[in-house]
């Protein structure tokens, strides 16, 4: 196996094909060219056969027309199947085609066949030899027909699928044949035909045909792993007009351009319509405060009597000022100073307003400087938020004021003549009380004394403005709110008449008792608190601090007293009155729906009073009532 | 050089064996289980006909491939008988020979017919490999797929066995299938025109025994496998 063998076997091989281009045959692969026209023997012009069970073979007398009748010319055939085979004429002609016919009986697949084409006198004409499945040639495919896929976005190209069925004479459903199939196409009026690849699916996809245009199709199968390709089926048109993809694409332009105007028109106008809304929603108003039940334009036009009236709580006027109306505003604690407390608050030491505090000037003196004096040393409470806490000096401008102011108070709205009343009534039981009045009624009334901060109460007719309860008029206001709540108390109380008998006891405390349901409140300040004095540090200043536990701060004797939280203030001796700061902590609420408040701090130390060794005051929570506390806390 | 080209047989033969391998491992590898037992894939039938079918047909589009690829070295000679005369080697196996005898044929002679034919051509197959990877006239691709030839006998023939295996399992045939036939490999001189041409029938044999194996492993599955239009 040299390189040297090779050429030799190939020239070898060369010498013996060419002896065999002398005799031409069908069944050479590469034409003779060397076959004259002029003088065509007999040949076999092809055997074919279409499913690989019987095959045919036509002949050709060529020139020789003396030999074109039947039977002059033989065929016979030699079929390789044992060692020993001879040759055997065709079994059957079909003269009219020339044509020897082999059926089923006669067909052996992969056996070598032999064919010969004799004359008269065993002349051989042609011979051939062949295996039969080296000569099927299937069927073309049936049922040829086309769908389209789609059309490209442009308008200008399309895709078709194509689909068939296999030729019916080959048995493909048992695998006696497995067939491929080519598909061939072309416009129509061209000469070459575009052909695609073969396989062996009965469909296939022509992509990029173009619009306008018909294209003819044809498709022809053959054996798999053979060469040999059969006819060439009848050819199916395609042609796909313009007009049907114009007519899809040009309304739905139309359609989009006039929806998206519509679109953008119909928004404009809800632009423009509801401009207000729109503007709310992008630059929200500035929230202006609000009063609940004041009509911020009454403020303006300077209504007073209707004010007074609306804020007293007077015919559709606001409702009294109870914690319960207002729920969202926790920080509103309304607190009731009683003149009683606040007559007690006049013995404390009222050093002065906040305002005097913060400027460091010294408290002023009056009348009941004395009484002043025990409490001075006990304002010393460095943060003043609520500037009430501090001992309440006389300072009450006069007494028409004094009682407006007291009317105008939250909840006691009702009860303005009965305050009125109170509040006269109120000098006469209590002398001191009312000289303390009377007194505060005469203490200057100076700018001086005011605070930096305070409430407007009422504005009088001449035009003044009536100051919420400075720490001047907090005394009286204690003492008129208590002198009410004693009236009031006496009806929604039970426990007041036994606790009265503790008032004689001398216990110098005194109960506001809060009804957050009536909208009126109290509050309560025990001796202790009172009497406690510098050893009972108030934990914040401002917040009159009440003792969560009555009993356990109280003595023994007063022990009874705090089973019921009330003591109505009319024991003989003088009350004081705690005088309570504008925020005071609620402690607790008692199951007669009272709210305990803490007393102020300033009311701790109260060396001036006649009071009973009380225990000291428990440090207490400071703290604001929060909504949900204030729920829990009415039952 | 020489050595590479020695070597790249041996990796084309791993990778042949990797691709047929998987597909047969189902078959060659994997037993047959009769229950769901862990471990082991059973198959249905017709899987494994269809899996064998399909091998089949592979192993003759390459034979028919590479016969083709050698007409073109060897001019297409008229005298087809002389070139028929020469018996290929399995001319001896009693073979049907149209779609009716296959299918009048009992299962058992069938399915021994088919692997009596693989036996035969393992052999042949292999040394004509060997011949065209040391010939280096042919090219790699050639040789390559003559290597692929001969394994995908060798694995068609586990295949078919493994097929006939388990229909005799399912007693659809009866066990008096045997895959014990005589290699009948009856080559002639070893010259080298003799080779060339040796070769050139062999391609021409083998082609004609594939396609008879796949037709017969067709209408054997037609028979067992009912399916529609057999």
């Amino acid at each position: 196996m040299t390189a040297s063998s090779l050429p030799s076997g190939l020239l070898l091989l060369f010498l013996i094909s060419s002896l065999d281009w002398l005799s031409t045959s069908a069944f050479s692969s590469d034409p003779n060219p060397m076959t004259s026209s002029d003088s065509l023997e007999p040949h076999f012009t092809e055997c074919i056969s279409r499913d690989q069970e019987t095959f045919r073979c036509w002949w050709s007398p060529g020139s020789f027309h003396n030999l074109s009748s039947p039977g002059a010319l033989k065929v016979f055939y030699l079929r390789k199947v044992s060692p020993v085979s001879e040759w055997k004429e065709c079994p059957e002609y079909i003269h009219s085609k020339r044509e020897c016919f082999f059926d089923v009986n006669y067909t052996s697949v992969w056996v070598p066949y032999c064919i010969q084409l004799r004359g008269q006198n065993n002349i051989t004409f042609d011979d051939a030899c062949f295996t039969v499945e080296n000569i099927v040639r299937p069927d073309p495919p049936v049922s040829l027909n086309w769908t389209l896929l789609n059309i490209s976005p442009s308008g200008l190209s399309y895709d078709v699928m194509v689909n068939w069925e296999p030729p019916p004479t080959a048995d493909v459903e048992a695998g006696w044949m497995r067939i491929v199939y080519e598909i061939q196409y072309r416009e129509r009026n061209s000469t070459y035909w575009e052909a695609l690849e073969v396989q062996p699916h009965t469909q296939k996809t022509i992509y990029g045909l173009h619009i306008g245009k018909e294209y003819e199709v044809h498709i022809r199968s053959r054996m798999q792993a053979f060469s040999k390709f059969g006819e060439f089926s009848d050819p199916i048109f395609i042609h796909v007009t313009e007009l049907y993809s114009e007519e899809t694409t040009f309304p739905l332009t139309f359609i989009l351009v006039f929806g998206t105007l519509g679109i953008l028109i119909l928004l404009m106008l809800i632009l423009i319509f509801q401009q207000q809304r729109f503007m709310m929603i992008l630059l929200p108003p500035v929230p202006a405060p609000k009063i609940k039940g004041i009509d911020a334009e009454l403020l303006k036009k300077g209504k007073l009597d209707e004010l007074n009236l609306i804020l007293s709580g007077g015919i559709g006027g606001l409702h009294t000022y109870a914690p319960d109306f207002y729920p969202d505003e926790p920080w509103v604690e309304f607190i009731e100073v009683d003149p009683e407390d606040s007559a007690a608050g006049e013995k404390e030491d009222h050093q002065g307003s906040d305002t005097q505090r913060l400027l460091g000037l010294p408290p002023p003196v009056s009348l009941n400087h004395h009484l002043n004096i025990g409490c001075s040393s006990t304002i010393s409470f460095p943060d003043d938020d609520s500037g009430r806490a501090s001992c309440y000096g006389p300072d009450v401008p006069n007494q028409d004021t004094l009682i407006l102011m007291a009317a105008l108070l939250p909840g006691q709205a009702e009860e303005e003549e009965a305050t009125l009343d109170e509040v006269e009534r109120a000098p006469s039981p209590e002398g001191g009380e009312s000289h303390f009045v009377q007194s505060q009624t005469a203490g200057s009334h100076t700018w001086v004394n005011t605070d930096f901060y305070a409430q407007v109460s009422n504005v009088m007719p001449s035009g003044g403005v009536v100051l919420s309860p400075g720490q001047q008029l907090r005394i009286q206001e204690s003492t008129l709110s208590a002198e009410k709540e004693m009236q009031r108390k006496g009806k929604e109380i039970g426990a007041c008449e036994e606790t009265g008998e503790k008032k004689q006891k001398g216990l110098q405390f005194q109960l506001l008792v809060v009804d957050p349901e009536g909208g009126s409140y109290t509050t309560e300040s025990t001796a202790r608190q009172i009497s406690a004095a510098p050893n009972s540090p108030t934990p914040s200043e401002g917040y009159q601090t009440i003792p969560p536990q009555p009993a356990d701060a109280k003595p023994a004797a007063t022990a009874e007293d705090n089973q019921s939280p009330y003591i109505l203030p009319d024991s003989p001796q003088a009350p004081f009155f705690a005088p309570v700061g504008d925020y005071t902590v609620v402690q607790e609420v008692d199951s007669q729906h009272s709210l305990l408040l803490n007393p102020p701090p300033n009311l701790s130390p109260h060396p001036c009073m006649p009071q009973q060794p009380l225990k000291a005051l428990p440090a207490t929570p400071v703290a604001y009532v929060t909504p949900d506390l204030l729920g829990n806390l009415s039952p | 050089m020489l050595g590479y080209i020695r070597s790249v047989p041996a990796v084309w033969r791993v990778l042949v064996c990797l691709v047929f391998c998987r597909n047969l491992t189902s078959i060659g590898a994997a037993p047959i289980c009769t229950n769901a037992q862990t471990g082991c894939q059973a198959l249905s039938l017709a899987n494994l006909f269809d899996r064998v079918i399909q091998h089949s047909a592979r192993m003759h589009g390459i034979s028919n491939d590479l016969h083709s690829e050698f007409e073109q070295y060897f001019l297409p000679s008229k005298n087809q008988i002389g070139r028929v005369s020469r018996n290929c080697h399995t001319s001896t196996i009693l073979t049907p020979n149209g779609k009716e005898n296959a299918q009048r044929m009992a299962r058992e002679e069938l399915t021994e017919v088919i692997l009596k034919l693989l036996m035969a051509w393992r052999d042949p197959l292999w040394r004509f490999h060997q011949g065209m990877a040391h010939n280096h006239d042919f090219n790699n691709f050639s040789s390559n797929k003559a290597l692929e030839m001969s394994d995908m006998v060798h694995e068609l023939r586990k295949g078919v066995e493994k097929v006939a295996d388990k229909m005799q399992m399912l007693g659809i045939i009866s066990n008096s299938v045997s895959s014990q036939v005589s290699p009948e490999a009856l080559l002639p001189s070893d010259s080298a025109e003799w080779h060339l041409m040796r070769d050139y029938d062999l391609l021409y044999c083998f082609r004609r025994d594939s396609n008879k194996v796949q037709n017969y492993l067709k209408i054997l599955k037609c028979r067992i496998v009912p399916e529609h239009g057999c």
